[in-house]
């Protein structure tokens, strides 16, 4: 698979009559996004709002992010199984609107979505708060059920997102990135001095508003599997849970993999990255025990000789994590692991639910427990009151200026397990 | 929890899903539930059914009470 991502420098969003991209500004029809959103019978109401780097704006309750693609060339469209047919994607060429997002915002649908400050301290902690947002504000009609509600607002942003990523099809990208995968044993070949390296790539499964999507699959549904890096960029998978902010993949992650790009980076320089595995993180000891045993295996069959695995979420999926780690590591691959911490909000308790003493190369995204304060903001896009209920924030933690006092773990994006943001740790 | 209570003298049986993590914590009598959303009882079971269900982990969980154990013990369904 040879992947080119023709990437498209946004640097302003601004609302006009029609939607498109010229000198680096992105037009948005407002009209038009609200029109596409209300094909959806769910939603009894949409709002269409900007936030843009630097602006004294919040956005509450966030449910997912997501980046603009457009596939130019080769089978498929973005979001296979999704939005578009259910091709196999990754190759050919996709434009991308590099520094915009759509960003899905409403009535909370779980208990654990999450703030995107656009400026202040908060600002710091979210890679999104650096983007040009869409903001599509969607309010349900009533009674409607929680899960389906979850499936209304993610159609919408992915449909929006597909929307504004068709502006940049006949642009000229600022910059073309090539990404090619070859076949396993091509792969191994290429670089046959260099230490085989697998990536183990968890996606959030547990149900109950904590789901992803692979393909349009349910990945609480498959056994661990083999997947191209350059169809995950195409969109291939998908967030659809509400699990806490900070730690959980938006879409915008699963598009922007810093693993992914990171091992791509070194591949042939100082390790042979020969696939990605996904697996995923289900509610059962019966299933954890069965994805783990696939996971490894598959990881064993490809003759790998180390493996990065990252985790989604906490709480019992640590003990996903640790199962992968174990079980890789008895099988004589050296494994490293991404996770966070929750490691209560001085510091001192135990970070992960599970742990081993092979567990012995682990990279930290940082405490979710930590205390933050935000402050008040000049214009809240959506409902600030979620602020008192949301994972990581508790009945107080609006105050009446309207600045919130809660744990990072509200932030979304603050210590996402991909490694995309700021913190981690380092043994002194 | 669990070890608070034994250090009181008391047994503890550990009902959970997750046995790993009851193991690294350190319960000493473990006995597996269902799933993490619903670890006593089955959404996708009729009623008798899921009743009886029930009736066999607490049953299961009495015999870990008052069952010696030399050290972490996982009393698995027979």
């Amino acid at each position: 698979m040879r992947l080119e991502l023709g990437r498209i420098r946004i640097k302003d969003v601004q609302f006009g009559p029609a939607t498109k991209v010229e000198d680096g500004v992105l037009y948005v029809d407002r009209a038009a996004i609200e029109a596409i959103v209300r094909e959806d019978e769910r939603i009894a109401d949409v709002t269409v709002e900007l936030a843009k780097p630097g602006e004294e704006v919040r956005i509450i309750p966030v449910k997912d992010v997501i980046e603009p693609r457009v596939k130019v060339e080769g089978a498929g469209g973005v979001f296979p199984g999704m939005v578009s047919k259910v091709e196999t994607v990754g190759d050919g060429r996709t434009h991308v609107l590099s520094g915009a997002a759509v960003v899905t915002c409403g009535k909370v649908v779980g208990f654990q979505e999450g703030i995107i400050d656009m400026t202040g301290p908060g600002a710091d902690y979210t890679p999104f708060s650096k983007l040009n947002n869409v903001v599509v504000v969607c309010e349900p009609i009533a009674g409607l059920p929680q899960h389906e509600h979850e499936v209304a607002i993610r159609m919408a942003g992915l449909k929006v997102a597909a929307y504004l990523g068709e502006a940049g099809r006949d642009i000229e990208p600022d910059e073309v990135d090539v990404y090619e995968c070859l076949p396993l044993l091509e792969q191994v070949n290429a670089y046959p001095d260099l230490p085989k390296v697998v990536y183990v790539y968890m996606l959030q499964s547990q149900g109950l508003l904590h789901d992803t999507y692979v393909y349009g699959v349910d990945a609480k549904k498959i056994l661990p599997t083999l997947i191209y890096p350059t169809e995950v960029m195409d969109g291939a998978i998908v967030s659809g849970n509400c699990v806490s902010a900070c730690d959980k993949n938006t879409t915008y992650h699963h598009q922007n993999s810093p693993v992914i790009h990171d091992l791509l980076a070194r591949h042939g320089r100082d390790i042979n990255f020969i696939g990605v595995v996904i697996t995923n993180e289900n509610v059962t000891l019966a299933d954890k025990e069965r994805s783990s045993n696939f996971a490894s295996k598959l990881v064993e069959m490809l003759g790998a000789e180390g493996a990065v695995v990252s985790e989604e979420g906490f709480g019992n999926p640590d003990a996903d994590l640790i199962m992968n780690c174990v079980k890789l590591e008895k099988k004589g691959i050296k494994t490293v692991l991404v996770t966070d911490e929750y490691a209560g909000r001085d510091g001192a308790s135990q970070s992960l639910a599970d742990a081993n003493p092979l567990a012995n190369a682990v990279v930290t995204a940082g405490n979710a427990n930590e205390v933050v304060n935000l402050p008040p903001m000049k214009k809240v896009i959506g409902h600030p009151e979620a602020a008192n209920i949301i994972a990581g924030g508790w009945d107080g933690s609006l105050a009446s200026d309207g600045s919130i006092t809660a744990e990072l773990q509200v932030i979304t994006g603050a210590t996402n397990e991909l490694g995309f943001n700021k913190l981690s740790a380092r043994e002194a | 929890m669990v070890k608070e209570i034994e250090r009181a003298g008391l047994p503890v049986v550990h009902m959970c899903t997750v046995v790993p993590i009851s193991l690294t914590v350190g319960a000493n009598r473990i006995v597996p539930t269902v799933a993490i959303p619903h670890p006593l009882g089955n959404p996708a079971m009729g009623h008798d059914e899921e009743k009886q269900l029930r009736r066999r982990l607490v049953e299961r969980a009495l015999t870990a009470m008052t069952t010696e154990v030399e050290g972490q013990t996982v009393f698995e369904e027979k």
